[in-house]
């Protein structure tokens, strides 16, 4: 009998902000999260609460894009400054501060051993770093600087498989490539168009991208998130919409879609038991699906547009980060 | 947005007065004379006081030209100029403009005139689509309705009614904007646009003040969009600031300055307020039009306007625009300026036709008839003998560019072989309403002129190199050009052109230029055919009512 | 020559400029004459510069976001995530996503506080193209067409006004409008195709091209005997001016630019089309629109502008290099303009909304005092703190700018109706 069952997704709290959140990294065994905002900062707070206090952390002096914890102790964060900052959460102290990227970082990834740390921004380039030292390990390139229009490409999205071994990046124009973390080669892509509208008629300019990246439990596949194709670029009028790939033989095995929104987040179930997709439009939504059955387990919505999601141990609870708001909510079975 | 108003008013407005003219009744002409005759009295009496001798009546195919463009909306085809050319009966005039008020294309021109100016757009692009609103119009003219009923129609819609529908357009384009509603209705029934801004260099006009800019708006104030129709409130007011004082609740004013004493001028008590709701909520429920009020301001403002006594404004306002349409000018220009400090040319004239158009139920096809039968309308439009006299004299016809449909109808018509389209009435008709109809999309191609039109360089650029409109009009089977080409002789080839495209026979001079044209091109007569045919086309004379 | 222009004797004066005078001497000869030739001779080049003024309006519909541009607001709750970067003018800041203007100041004035109170794309589009509303009964003139009245030249071979909009959105919410000016100052508008329509022969040889207009002429002159009118006069002027036009397709060839130029406005449709009004100003055209939408960002504002405003740096900052190096930019005046700005609060999608309350426009070059800022918003861009200024104003820049009197009367019918409402001032500190 499995810990979590979608069907039975139900509110647990809300805790109103002024702030957007972009990212969330959970504390081990704990209601504690680590957010990173639109006011710039890293904030720590404990969700198990009704208007918990707020303990400010780092400051990038701009947008906070992703944060990622690395053990318990040490916080990763990344934003629209192009840095990285390592710092101790416990004393609050910075440890390292490295300028990573000459664009703005995306997001992050941690190792499941916690040993390396991936980061993406739109200078179209993966970094690899040794997530104790901060050390460089590598750098993955192979994403177009340039969309096929002559725009500024985006690269969104960064993910480990479950096993570390491979990374993989997604972009603007939804390419997906597979790295192999050990020597940087390039293992595979496979492209999702669908995800990026191009309107060279209409409006011309573009909107979407790969949002949310997820490997299966034994990293066969990959899951790529974002927003089906758009008549009206001005907002995210399209479906949300998730596809799943056969990453080695670039083959779409499935694809599933949702309410208007843009899906930012994607979780795959370890024990197979289900794919979560995360995100909205003007209101948030929540996909989960039985990637064996191929089919819907549940669809339903939540009270703000969601861009981050981190579940608890047993995936029992999870906790959404969004605009103006964190929401938990418990899926017990 | 009422502020905003407000300060435009508060800098700039010029006062108009009242329209009601002074010229007292009795002395006008007697009621009973043909409306041709009073016009000539009229113009004639002012051409001889400026001592100006007009210009002489124009010939026989200039008139024909022109009564047909102005009666259904295109050139005559080659066989009608032909027959009234070659017609020697003295009242040939007379017969024609009862054969082309009875045609049925009558109806369509005069619906199609009618739906661009109740369009009223600034945007000359959107009047060509035809909507429901032209079918209104269009049954309407079919059998005549009067003006006053038409103006009803317009302002009380029965949206129940399917054929009354389209005369619901009108508010429900406004309606959700009172302050335009306001000014579009006052300018399109009442010839006065009471938004009067940017008047500032303009000479006062001591009557106007802004009670009646808001009394007009008071009649519209309770009309709003309910799911698709318009319905009306029994409560709600205008509140305004005035130049000076406090804020005020504007009365319900009529134009003349007639106030009305109406209920509801107050806030509803919860009570009414909860009932009305009732009435109107039923409606949206059943997607049906909502019940009227009981007091209907709307209603108030026809009733008001079509009042003996108060009714110049209507009517004085409809004859200007017809007249001006008819000579290119109209009694009183602009013609949303209908009011005392902007005097007609000619006073008693507008009123005493005025004053039949409503003895006569507002028949409109009785006052085209009339206008066209006069001598001031038939005159030639060329003017050679020194500086041409002031236009308010009418001693001259006036150039009027073509309307789209006219000139989209007419390019067709002097485009298509001449031998197939035969006088044979119904028959005739019958083709002509299928040019019409396929003539929509190349009406789009052109500009609605106003007042000061000028043609533009596009236009130019179009006849001279678009190839779908050379298609159209200029190749294939059927058209004007296949007919010339088996004609073996140059000169009555340009004969044909000529009489065909400008509806008039060719002059000598004309002959021999065309003529020289077609010879050096013998190698290639279908391209020189089609060159001539395009060069008559793309003539001033093509391209004016004349 | 017959008289077409109504306007007053400083009017005439004003159009006295050089392909003007050099008209007299024949219609013909100056239709028959490309553009590109008249430039190939070097004193009428320096003349033409000289002396002609002429206007670029790179048209941001949609509305273009001020804090993404020209008024950032880092830190600001409203500010968004991208940084203000230091311009070539100490003191001045804009968005890190236009370092190239960042860098290139010195002909640019920024205007930073336009309340222009209505947010609906439709009618702000109207107004911010006409400098004031529309108002029942009067079709006013947009920008083009009274540029084209007051700057172009009666027998100009080349277009008066050339108004470039391939999006399809927007494109009818304002599309260029003469108004009460006439026909004879619409634009000559581009909406699919970097070559005008109808301005190619088509079918037809060269030859019977001319001798068939020859035909219309002689069977038209006929009947304008004894006849004229303003209208009339300009049915047989619209004709006379088809030869020249269609000599002047070249110029909307960017195909005849070197490499080098190219490159340096960009691939994209916004650039050639700047580098097509480029061409165009030089031969003498005196107003250019370029639309470039669509920028109405209600989802993903950054994105998209992190999409759009590189292009918009890369090929202002292009077209202001590109003038300068060919002695045009004292004598054109750029200008960036959109029908509002955009929200600083962010919804929901990431996206900003329709705002008219606090938004910036841009004027560079010819008569503009470069490298200034006018007015100010506040701390997070929600009102104008300080110089707050309407569409009325922002046009009576632009006429002086130009050399316009901005006090100038129409005249429709008997009613003047002046270029800008009585009263209203330019901004006199943004002036050279």
């Amino acid at each position: 009998m499995p810990a979590s069952s979608p069907r039975n997704l139900r509110s647990v709290r809300d805790i109103n902000r002024r702030d957007i959140l972009f990212s969330v990294a959970r504390l081990p065994n704990s209601d504690t999260l680590i957010v990173g905002s639109s006011d710039n900062k890293v904030h720590e707070l404990n969700a198990g609460q009704n208007n918990p206090p707020d303990r400010e952390l780092a400051d990038h002096g701009r947008y906070v894009t992703s944060v990622r914890l690395v053990g318990t102790r040490t916080v990763v964060s990344g934003g629209y400054d192009g840095r990285l900052i390592w710092w101790d959460r416990e004393r609050g102290e910075v440890i390292r501060t490295v300028a990573a990227h000459t664009r703005w970082v995306r997001q992050l990834a941690v190792s499941p051993d916690g040993t390396k740390l991936a980061s993406v921004a739109d200078d179209m380039v993966c970094r690899i770093w040794n997530a104790t030292t901060g050390e460089r390990i590598r750098e993955l390139r192979g994403h177009a600087a340039r969309t096929p229009t002559n725009f500024g490409s985006m690269l969104y999205a960064c993910v480990f498989s479950a096993d570390g071994r491979k990374l993989a990046t997604g972009d603007r124009v939804g390419r997906v490539i597979i790295w192999n973390v050990e020597d940087g080669r390039q293992l595979g892509a496979v492209d999702a168009p669908t995800l990026y509208t191009w309107d060279g008629v209409q409006r011309i300019r573009s909107i979407g991208g790969v949002r949310g990246l997820a490997f299966n439990p034994d990293g066969t596949q990959i899951a790529v998130g974002g927003v089906g194709q758009i008549g009206n670029v001005d907002a995210l009028q399209g479906p949300s919409r998730v596809e799943v790939f056969n990453w080695a033989r670039a083959e779409r095995l499935f694809f599933f879609t949702g309410q208007q929104g843009i899906v930012n987040r994607l979780v795959w179930h370890p024990a197979n038991e289900w794919l979560c997709a995360i995100g909205g439009g003007s209101n948030g939504l929540v996909m989960f699906h039985d990637p064996a059955r191929r089919a819907s387990i549940h669809q339903g919505n939540i009270p703000m547009h969601v861009h981050d999601v981190a579940f608890n141990e047993d995936h029992t609870r999870l906790y959404a980060v969004g605009h103006q708001k964190i929401s938990v909510m418990d899926l017990r079975a | 947005m009422l502020r905003s108003l407000l300060r435009v008013m508060v800098v700039t407005c010029c006062s108009a007065a009242a329209a009601r003219a002074d010229d007292s009744a009795k002395d006008l002409l007697a009621g009973d004379r043909p409306i041709e005759q009073v016009v000539d009295h009229y113009v004639d009496a002012a051409l001889k006081a400026a001592n100006v001798r007009p210009a002489p009546q124009a010939d026989d195919a200039t008139i024909m030209r022109r009564l047909s463009l102005d009666l259904v909306g295109h050139i005559p085809a080659l066989s009608e100029t032909a027959d009234f050319l070659a017609a020697s009966a003295t009242d040939k005039k007379v017969k024609l403009v009862d054969r082309l008020l009875a045609a049925p294309s009558f109806a369509r021109h005069q619906a199609q005139e009618f739906f661009t100016f109740l369009q009223a757009s600034d945007d000359p692009r959107r009047a060509a689509r035809r909507t429901p609103l032209f079918e209104y119009l269009l049954a309407g003219f079919r059998e005549n309705r009067g003006w006053d009923r038409m103006f009803r129609d317009m302002m009380l819609p029965d949206e129940k009614d399917k054929a009354m529908r389209g005369a619901g357009e009108f508010l429900k384009s406004r309606v959700r904007d009172t302050n335009r509603l306001t000014i579009d209705a006052s300018v399109v029934f009442l010839g006065v646009n009471v938004s009067c801004a940017q008047c500032h260099d303009h000479p006062h006009v001591s009557a106007w003040t802004q009670d009646h800019f808001y009394g007009m708006k008071s009649f519209f104030a309770r009309s709003f969009d309910s799911g698709g129709f318009v319905a009306e409130r029994d409560f709600g007011f205008v509140k305004y600031i005035p130049n000076k004082g406090k804020e005020k609740v504007a009365p319900v004013m009529f134009l003349t300055g007639k106030a009305l004493d109406v209920p509801g001028l107050k806030e509803p008590s919860k009570e009414e307020r909860k009932k009305e709701q009732e009435r109107l909520d039923q409606g949206k429920k059943k997607k049906t039009p909502p019940a009227p009020p009981q007091f209907s301001l709307r209603a108030k403002l026809v009733e008001t306007a079509l009042a003996p006594g108060e009714n110049d404004f209507f009517a004085r306002s409809i004859v200007n625009r017809v007249w001006h349409r008819l000579f290119g000018r109209g009694l009183v220009m602009p013609l949303d300026q209908m009011h005392i400090e902007n005097q007609a040319s000619h006073p008693q004239l507008l009123q005493w036709l005025a004053r039949d158009l409503v003895a006569h139920k507002y028949d409109l096809k009785r006052l085209i008839r009339g206008l066209v039968l006069s001598n001031a309308y038939a005159r030639g439009s060329r003017w050679e003998s020194g500086d041409m006299p002031p236009e308010q004299l009418f001693a001259v016809s006036r150039l009027r560019a073509l309307t789209p449909m006219q000139m989209a109808v007419s390019l067709k018509v002097a485009t298509t072989d001449p031998m197939s389209l035969t006088a044979d009435g119904k028959e005739l008709d019958k083709r002509l309403e299928g040019i019409e109809r396929s003539s929509e999309g190349r009406a789009s191609l052109f500009t609605q002129p106003g007042d000061n039109f000028q043609v533009s360089v596009s236009e130019a650029l179009l006849f001279t190199n678009n190839s779908n409109l050379q298609r159209e009009l200029l190749e294939g089977g059927g058209t004007l050009v296949t007919r010339l080409k088996q004609e073996p002789d140059n000169a009555r080839r340009s004969d044909l052109a000529v009489r065909t495209v400008l509806s008039r026979p060719a002059r000598a001079e004309e002959i021999q230029a065309i003529s020289d044209y077609l010879q050096r091109r013998g190698d290639r007569v279908e391209a020189a055919c089609q060159q001539i045919v395009w060069a008559l086309l793309t003539s001033a004379e093509f391209r004016f009512n004349h | 020559m017959r008289k077409r222009f109504c306007g007053s004797g400083e009017h005439v004066i004003s159009r006295r400029g050089f392909l003007g005078t050099m008209a007299a001497g024949g219609v013909a000869a100056c239709a028959d004459m490309t553009a590109i030739q008249a430039l190939a001779a070097p004193e009428i080049s320096a003349e033409l510069r000289r002396n002609q003024k002429r206007c670029i309006l790179l048209w941001l519909a949609g509305g273009a976001s001020q804090l993404e541009t020209w008024d950032p607001k880092p830190g600001a709750v409203t500010g968004g995530p991208f940084q203000a970067i230091q311009t070539s003018v100490p003191g001045i800041h804009i968005s890190e996503l236009m370092p190239r203007m960042a860098r290139r100041l010195k002909d640019t004035a920024i205007i930073r506080s336009l309340n222009t109170r209505n947010a609906d794309h439709n009618s702000a589009a109207e107004m911010m193209m006409r400098g004031r509303p529309r108002e029942a009964g009067l079709n006013y003139p947009d920008l083009g067409a009274v540029l084209s009245r007051e700057l172009g030249q009666e027998s100009s071979p080349v277009p008066d006004y050339v108004a470039f909009y391939f999006a399809t959105e927007g494109r009818n919410m304002a599309p260029s409008n003469p108004g009460f000016l006439g026909a004879r100052h619409g634009a000559m508008d581009l909406y699919t195709s970097m070559i005008p329509e109808n301005i190619r022969r088509n079918g037809i040889s060269e030859q019977d091209h001319i001798e068939r207009a020859d035909l219309r002429g002689t069977l038209s002159r006929g009947f304008e005997r004894g006849r004229s009118s303003l209208t009339i006069d300009s049915h047989s002027h619209a004709y006379s001016r088809v030869r020249g036009l269609m000599s002047s397709e070249a110029l909307f060839d960017i195909g005849r630019e070197p490499q080098r130029i190219r490159d340096m406005y960009g691939p994209t449709l916004f650039g050639q089309q700047t580098l097509a009004a480029r061409r165009l100003v030089e031969a003498g055209v005196p107003f250019v629109r370029v639309g470039r939408a669509w920028w109405d960002s209600h989802g993903h504002n950054f994105e998209t502008h992190q999409e759009m405003v590189p292009e918009l740096d890369q090929v202002m900052c292009t077209l202001l290099d590109d003038l300068e190096q060919r002695g045009l930019l004292e004598s054109t005046l750029v200008i960036t303009l959109a029908e509002f700005g955009r929200t600083p609060n962010i919804n929901s999608q990431l996206g900003r909304d329709h705002f008219a309350s606090a938004w910036s426009c841009s004027l560079s070059g010819c008569g503009i005092r470069g490298g200034s800022v006018y007015g100010r918003s506040d701390a997070t861009g929600q009102r104008v703190a300080d110089g707050e200024i309407n569409a009325a104003r922002l046009f009576a820049t632009i006429y002086r700018a130009l050399g316009i009197n901005h006090r100038k009367n129409y005249h429709v019918g008997a009613r003047p109706i002046p270029l800008t409402d009585p009263g209203t001032e330019p901004i006199r500190e943004v002036l050279a």
